[in-house]
């Protein structure tokens, strides 16, 4: 499981807190998604759930190490597609340790399993943002880590990339990994996510099956915007 | 093709570097034997045999001074690509953290006082330090900003203010013996060097070479950002510091030994990229190499073109800017999505 308790943070110069009493789990063999508004505190959650931001007070429970894919990452050295993947090699290895040939053969596996293995030695400064987005993937999927939290993976990506995101995500919760992520993108959430958590002001405010919590109603109430059904084409495998 | 997950494609990085550490070998052999004794060019090696000068200048000025611009070069390489990687920017180098400017105080303080030799060495890499020390402690204390932001503010504060302190050294400097005395030392040149000056320096900047080229693969996941890093397991605030420490630790130690020779741990990371095709974890090796062999070639030329001596610094700085110039003309130096 992972659990984020009573979670309190606050940014330095920020009078308002980012999170105040915040409260969610997830559990492994699902993926859950955080839906709120922006600034509603979904970043700072994740950062804590990662284990990337210490909480002001409250506490973070969580079996397993987690990968972290944060929304942004600026990349300025050209390494290939498969060094970038082998840097989540590095807690497997000793500190001055250097990826060997079962690192190799892990980090290539990790871009077979996202379709980018044809990619291995391009730049990773030379691909486009959904290619970098599933080479991203790929690094967090080398790591091996019980937990992969990812910030928006969604964001700027075509509907195809969207889709093919999704796949590799359930793939890791059907094999017993645990996914935890943000999004905005409601269509995304209800194809790929089993749990979703409602985020607001800092606080969570629901919790339940992603399907029943995405409703017109509770969405209208969420980001203060009348919503209504659509129904939007969807790849299909 | 396969990749070894240190350089790009495994037979090329690899290889490259053997070809540029054999490149190397030839450079440092050709510098050794080139000069002005006995006539300009190449020396003979048949003249060892009957003239006992020619042994001793090869034996006590050129193999310390071939030796010297090997551990120059090597360790700005190898530091400025590590600065490179560390601050996730193409265009710094090691002198970023006020370490040259701090140098430069600290020799231009002992040439006043009157001293030279291991005192010249000591204050310039007591300077070196004082800088690099202060540029860290300024970086703790700002309030704004990740750790790579503020080092470089505190950098940028830091060098102005030591570079301010060596124009009032300067000022006050007798113009006929100390102000010729600090302006040459701050050109920058090898023409000080013996086996002392090279025993002086060779501790800490092989410690600092060695570390680098050992965390090599470190240091290039450093180069990620600071949340993809720390979840990989790695402290980037901490290994930032060390790694960055080391780095200008080596640097002080060969500032203080050769001057102010700039450019080299800028261009030498570059050249080394577009060499071993590669911008990965070998590019720390590959720029020691390269950076070696440059400061080789450099300082031949600087003490065996002309009847007189040109300093080291200018031509490094000469040769760097035309390098430069070519590769961005090229479009084949590339400075990320900056």
């Amino acid at each position: 499981m992972l659990r984020l308790l009573d979670l309190s943070y606050n940014y330095k110069g920020e009078p308002r807190p980012a999170l105040i009493g915040f409260t969610a789990e997830a559990a492994e063999g699902m993926v859950t998604a955080l839906l709120g508004p922006n600034g509603a505190g979904k970043s700072t959650a994740l950062g804590i759930a990662a284990g990337w931001r210490r909480p002001g007070s409250g506490r973070l429970e969580r079996d397993g190490q987690a990968a972290f894919l944060p929304q942004m990452e600026r990349l300025v050295f050209a390494f290939s597609c498969l060094e970038y993947v082998s840097f989540g090699r590095a807690p497997h290895l000793p500190y001055l340790g250097t990826p060997g040939g079962r690192d190799r053969e892990i980090a290539a596996d990790a871009l077979r399993k996202v379709g980018m293995i044809d990619k291995r030695d391009k730049p990773i400064t030379a691909l486009s943002g959904g290619e970098l987005q599933l080479v991203r993937l790929a690094r967090a999927l080398a790591q091996e880590a019980a937990w992969t939290v990812l910030d928006e993976p969604s964001d700027m990506l075509d509907p195809g990339h969207v889709a093919q995101v999704s796949s590799v995500l359930r793939g890791i919760a059907e094999s017993g990994g645990g996914v935890l992520l943000s999004t905005h993108d409601l269509g995304f959430a209800l194809a790929v996510a089993d749990r979703a958590v409602l985020v607001k002001g800092g606080r969570s405010v629901a919790s339940g099956p992603c399907s029943e919590l995405v409703t017109p109603e509770a969405m209208g109430e969420l980001y203060g915007q009348r919503f209504g059904w659509a129904k939007l084409p969807w790849p299909t495998h | 093709m396969r990749s070894d997950g240190t350089g790009g494609p495994v037979v090329g990085a690899s290889r490259r570097l053997w070809l540029a550490a054999a490149a190397l070998v030839l450079a440092a052999a050709a510098a050794l034997l080139f000069g002005r004794y006995p006539k300009p060019g190449f020396m003979d090696l048949r003249v060892l045999a009957d003239d006992p000068v020619a042994l001793r200048v090869l034996l006590l000025i050129r193999a310390p001074r071939v030796l010297a611009a090997l551990l120059l070069g090597a360790t700005l390489g190898a530091a400025g690509c590590a600065f490179q990687l560390i601050f996730a920017n193409p265009l710094v180098d090691a002198g970023f953290l006020g370490v040259s400017q701090g140098a430069s105080l600290g020799a231009a303080l002992a040439l006043v006082a009157g001293s030279g030799g291991a005192a010249l060495f000591g204050a310039a890499f007591a300077g070196a330090l004082a800088a690099l020390g202060l540029s860290v402690f300024l970086a703790g204390r700002l309030r704004f900003g990740g750790s790579v932001l503020r080092l470089v503010l505190a950098g940028i504060a830091v060098s102005a203010f030591f570079s301010a302190a060596v124009a009032l050294v300067k000022y006050g400097a007798d113009p006929r013996n100390e102000l010729p005395d600090i302006s040459y030392w701050m050109m920058g040149g090898l023409s000080r060097s013996s086996w002392e000056q090279l025993g002086l320096a060779a501790g800490p900047a092989l410690v600092a070479l060695a570390a680098l080229v050992a965390a090599r693969w470190r240091i290039t996941l450093l180069s990620l950002d600071e949340a993809t890093a720390a979840s990989l397991g790695a402290r980037p605030g901490l290994e930032r510091a060390l790694a960055l420490g080391l780095a200008a630790a080596g640097v002080a130690a060969v500032t203080a030994m050769a001057g102010t020779v700039s450019w080299i741990g800028i261009i030498v990371p570059h050249a080394a990229r577009l060499i071993l095709r590669s911008e990965g974890a070998a590019t720390i090796p590959g720029s020691a190499l390269l950076g070696a062999a440059f400061a080789v070639v450099a300082d031949a030329i600087a003490r065996g073109l002309f009847a007189g001596e040109l300093p080291l610094g200018v031509v490094t700085a000469l040769l760097g800017t035309a390098v430069f110039v070519a590769l961005l003309a090229s479009q084949r130096l590339r400075l990320g999505r900056a």
